[in-house]
């Protein structure tokens, strides 16, 4: 047995470790170290490299978890006063929850933000403010709605693809479907129309007036007749084999953009950042246009400061330089997130911004245009799980577990639970 | 006082006192991060209790458990449970004994061949997973590809129950096996050759020997294998987790079709962050897997020679 | 986590080994090893599958027939994972979990199984009585309670969090006091006693040297576990700081891009387990048929 060389090596390793674990955790020269928590890609790279050249004594680490980790681990660091970043960026789907406890966060109202409100959409503005009126968070962007399409693939099933004429093809939803059925006669195999049933609801539910909640936190969700009809209409969708079957953010989707497995995805503006990292190789196939139905809203963020953190007032600073139109602008043009600053609609760097990427496609025109039309929907407390019961209901019919009828009807008990 | 009297009196305090001091680290840290959480559960599972609300905990008595019988997803969950520790630990035992017996021969390489069965057991479960719910996917997995060749067609594993129920049990088959084996392997070679001379002579073929002499004196390993398969397959998580990644993930698939009951148990505690539900579900968890482990020890106990 | 149960059967006593060696079974035929190759490629075939995505390129994925042989994008794959996740600090935070968990289960199990093989006290029996009773508990149930005193120490996010419920376990004890039992005679002790030897000069010079073997295995075992040890790690720790395990869920949950990446982070996880594995694979296998290890 090598009984004295395991022994050895096991104790190499025991001290190796030892030594590893002294490290300590204070930042460099005396810099003060900020913490920013995201999820997804909100185009800050460039933009905290800047704002460490220009301030020597900040030192600021990004730190990007999944989506739903991100907002659960949130709720725990708020509950338990530890640990959360400070700054912490926070989606529409959740700032409803988030703002039922207020004293959790710095209320930026008191560190100047009622000075900058003529800064955002007033709706964006109003979202995240607290029962007494403090400001939780600065809106970082909005979810204005457009459709980006394969041109290849349009072309390859027989349809056209020039923006106008994709736009013409789909005023409404119920065209859209019409146009999918045309394009599945003759797609090239493997191809579906659109990536799943749960993204194109999500649009659909964003379009509508009322949402998940109504304006005093009640659930409208059996009683909505809008939430049933774009149920309805997606489950045709499905029912008529036009959806790849894949739910957005996980692999199998991030796959699907990659292998081209369908022509056209609910593109709200953050999603073209999602694009270009997923399938960077599929860079000038792909194009955007206005989406059926015409305005609607799906995520866009916001910048929160918890109380918790210990440079509370340079964390201010920074998230409101971030969120400040001239980096909003920015991240427009690098990443293509939509500013939530109405005065850049009108900005021409913005508006005849194109991306080449989509084809060299008009986007500041679509997605200023969009914003412009965009009908704010008020997001309740617990809107981000409602929407991920949804999408759990949505992939049952798509899986063809259930017909439309029960997985519906299953949804609206589930959310009755999650709410109870 | 002489010196001498010194040292016996250090030798007394050395002899009555120092075991103690030397089994204190071992009671003092389990006592407080194993025995006191786990005894805490109980407490915790009387209360309305929620992270997101520390200061409104209340004691409620057995409510937590009452609606824990009338909750159709708990319900869900167990069935589920139960489904995949049959389809776990019985293939587990069958193959491991199958496999013992193969290496109980005389083997060339026969290092090379145990270390191989055991390379899946040193491997991780995060890892393990993912690499299997890739081989499972629905349109590139090669497990599907494989299908297709023979003319199978594809299969959306993740989708139905029994197919992710089979998928989530070649995972935990592919990771236990081994270690059985072993187990079965080392009490196989503590046969005496005897017993298999005496029945080749009375023409016992290969596999009735195994079933007659084998397994029968395997027993107390067969126990003990079962015993802690099911303690370890009562509580499925990782596998139901990681098999279906997104943003429901914790649901264990679109209409919960594998989520098993530490899952649940995971979804209310660290997702809904409801503590007082969660270690509800902790404790009829703990009973139901020492049910189940007795029933396996029920029925690998009637194993015996005939 | 895992449950340990007393393990019924014991080895064979070392002498009696060989001759059991020698009269095991019959001599293997072509069906034996044709069976055992085959267990052999279902045992290695993930492994290997892992490690042939991850030197592929993404587009390798729907391929048809599929790509299994490696090809030459390993090196890259492994810098995407360090530029996508901070899977560096996941790899040292999961050296320093196991490490320290190693040396601290292995030191305290050699100083209480030592105290319970060989030395008298009062209660001995019931205490061992305990630590037996409690190898069957799976601790995880005890995992909200646990999750609580972890937020009231303000450790809930942080790898002590991790490390200080592992610093020992049950079946540590029991396995070294098993071993004690066997490998120290006692006549020996008494001999250092007579000469004056005090109990830690007893454990220091007697029975350490004499433990080094199976102190070995159960850091080899323990350092494999806490490795790869999940449930615990993703509730108390959060995505920024994570260990190797967490980040693999954190990278499979979605934000990533593609499965090179997730599957090369995989592989990457695996590589430190399975390099022990190559180095000690015939202890590990000992210390498992010895009846020794873990479930």
């Amino acid at each position: 047995m090598r009984s004295k060389t395991m022994a050895l090596v096991c104790a190499a390793l025991v001290t190796g470790t030892m030594l590893a674990g002294c490290g300590g955790e204070s930042g460099a020269g005396g810099k003060t170290k900020l913490t920013i928590g995201l999820f997804g890609n909100f185009g800050y790279t460039e933009l905290l490299k800047e704002y460490a050249s220009t301030h020597p004594d900040i030192e600021i680490q990004d730190r990007t978890a999944s989506y739903s980790d991100h907002h659960k681990n949130l709720a725990a660091h708020l509950a338990t006063n530890n640990g959360a970043a400070d700054i912490e960026a926070v989606d529409s789907g959740y700032i409803a929850q988030f703002k039922d406890t207020p004293d959790k966060f710095v209320d930026l109202n008191t560190k100047g933000g009622d000075q900058l409100r003529e800064r955002w959409l007033p709706w964006k503005w109003e979202a995240s403010l607290g029962k007494e009126g403090q400001q939780i968070g600065y809106g970082t962007d909005v979810g204005g709605l457009a459709i980006c399409y394969r041109r290849d693939l349009l072309e390859a099933a027989g349809l056209p693809s020039d923006r106008a004429q994709v736009a013409a093809l789909w005023p409404t939803w119920q065209e859209f479907m019409a146009a999918g059925k045309r394009f599945q006669a003759s797609a090239p195999a493997g191809v579906k129309w659109f990536d799943g049933g749960p993204t194109v609801l999500n649009a659909i539910v964003g379009q509508a007036p009322v949402g998940y909640y109504d304006r005093s936190d009640n659930l409208t969700v059996g009683a909505n007749p809008d939430l049933k009809q774009g149920w309805d209409l997606v489950v045709d969708g499905v029912r008529a084999d036009l959806s790849a079957k894949l739910l957005y953010s996980t692999p199998v989707w991030n796959t699907g953009f990659k292998q081209g497995q369908f022509a056209t995805v609910t593109c709200p503006a953050w999603q073209m950042a999602k694009i270009k990292d997923q399938a960077p190789e599929t860079a000038g196939k792909w194009d955007v246009t206005s989406v059926p139905g015409g305005g609607g809203n799906w995520g866009g963020s916001y910048l929160t400061i918890p109380k918790q953190g210990k440079n509370v007032d340079k964390a201010v600073e920074l998230a409101t330089w971030l969120t400040a139109p001239e980096q909003q602008a920015k991240v427009f043009t690098s990443s293509g997130l939509l500013p939530s600053t109405p005065k850049l609609y009108e900005d021409p760097a913005i508006v005849n911004y194109r991306n080449p990427f989509f084809n060299d496609a008009p986007v500041g025109q679509l997605f200023t245009d969009a914003a412009k039309n965009l009908k704010p929907q008020y997001q309740g407390p617990k809107a981000g799980d409602v929407q991920t019961a949804i999408g759990n209901a949505m992939q049952r019919v798509e899986q063809g577990k259930q017909n439309g009828e029960d997985a519906w009807n299953q949804f609206v008990g589930d959310v009755q639970k999650l709410t109870s | 006082m002489t010196a001498l009297d010194r040292t016996a009196r250090r030798h007394r305090w050395d002899t009555r006192f120092a075991p103690y001091a030397y089994v204190a680290p071992y009671f003092l840290i389990f006592g407080v991060f194993g025995l006191f959480p786990l005894l805490y559960t109980i407490w915790v599972s009387l209360q309305q209790r929620s992270l997101l609300d520390a200061d409104g905990a209340s004691f409620i008595g057995l409510d937590n458990y009452q609606v824990l019988f009338a909750d159709p997803y708990f319900w869900n969950a167990m069935g589920n449970t139960l489904s995949l520790w049959l389809l776990t630990t019985i293939p587990q035992i069958l193959f491991a004994l199958w496999i013992a017996q193969l290496l109980n021969r005389k083997v060339r390489t026969r290092t090379l061949f145990r270390m191989g069965v055991i390379l899946p057991n040193v491997t991780s479960v995060a890892a393990v997973t993912i690499i299997f719910a890739q081989l499972f996917g629905r349109d590139f997995g090669l497990i599907n590809w494989g299908l297709d060749l023979f003319g199978a067609g594809h299969i959306d594993w993740q989708a139905g129950t029994a197919s992710s129920h089979v998928a989530i049990a070649t995972m935990v088959v592919w990771r236990w096996t081994g270690y059985h084996a072993l187990i079965f392997l080392a009490s196989m070679q503590a046969i005496p050759p005897s017993m298999y001379e005496a029945a080749t002579l009375d023409g016992a073929r290969n596999w009735q020997q195994f079933w007659r002499i084998t397994v029968p004196l395997l027993r107390p390993q067969i126990i003990f294998s079962t015993i802690i398969a099911t303690t370890g397959n009562m509580r499925l998580l990782a596998e139901p987790l990681l098999f279906n990644p997104g943003t429901a993930a914790a649901t264990g698939g679109s209409d919960r079709q594998f989520q098993t009951v530490a899952l649940y148990l995971y979804e209310q505690g660290f997702s809904n962050w409801d503590f007082g539900y969660s270690s509800a579900i902790a404790i009829v968890l703990a009973i139901a897997t020492i049910l189940v482990a007795g029933l396996g020890y029920l029925v690998t106990k009637r194993i015996q020679t005939d | 986590m895992t449950a340990v149960l007393d393990p019924p059967a014991p080895a064979p006593p070392a002498g009696a080994r060989g001759r059991a060696r020698r009269l095991a079974g019959r001599v293997a035929g072509p069906w034996v090893y044709a069976g055992l190759i085959a267990v052999l490629a279902g045992s290695a075939f993930p492994v290997y599958w892992s490690l042939v995505v991850s030197s592929q390129t993404p587009d390798a994925i729907d391929s048809v027939p599929p790509v299994l042989v490696p090809g030459g994008h390993l090196f890259e794959n492994i810098a995407r994972v360090f530029d996508t996740t901070d899977f560096a600090l996941a790899l040292t935070n999961s050296i320093v979990v196991s490490g320290t968990i190693t040396f601290s289960v292995v030191l305290f199990s050699t100083l209480a199984g030592f105290a319970f093989a060989k030395l008298r006290f009062r209660g001995r029996n019931v205490l061992l009585l305990v630590i037996i009773a409690t190898q069957a508990i799976p601790t995880e149930l005890g995992v909200i309670p646990l999750y609580m005193m972890m937020s009231e120490f303000g450790w809930a996010g942080q790898i002590h969090a991790v490390i200080v419920p592992g610093l020992v376990t049950a079946f540590g004890v029991f396995f070294m006091r098993q071993y004690f039992e066997r490998a120290i005679p006692d006549e020996l002790l008494e001999a250092g006693r007579m000469d004056g030897c005090g109990t830690l000069r007893l454990f220091w010079h007697v029975a350490l040297p004499a433990a080094r073997p199976a102190a070995a295995v159960l850091g080899l075992f323990t350092f494999m576990q806490a490795w790869n040890d999940f449930f615990w790690p993703l509730v108390v720790l959060v995505p920024e700081n994570p260990t190797v395990q967490t980040a693999l869920n954190t990278l499979a949950s979605g934000y990533t891009t593609d499965y090179t990446l997730v599957l090369t982070a995989a592989t990457l996880a695996t590589v430190p387990v399975l390099a022990i594995f190559l180095l000690f694979g015939r202890q590990i296998v000992g210390g498992i048929m010895s009846g020794a290890v873990k479930g």
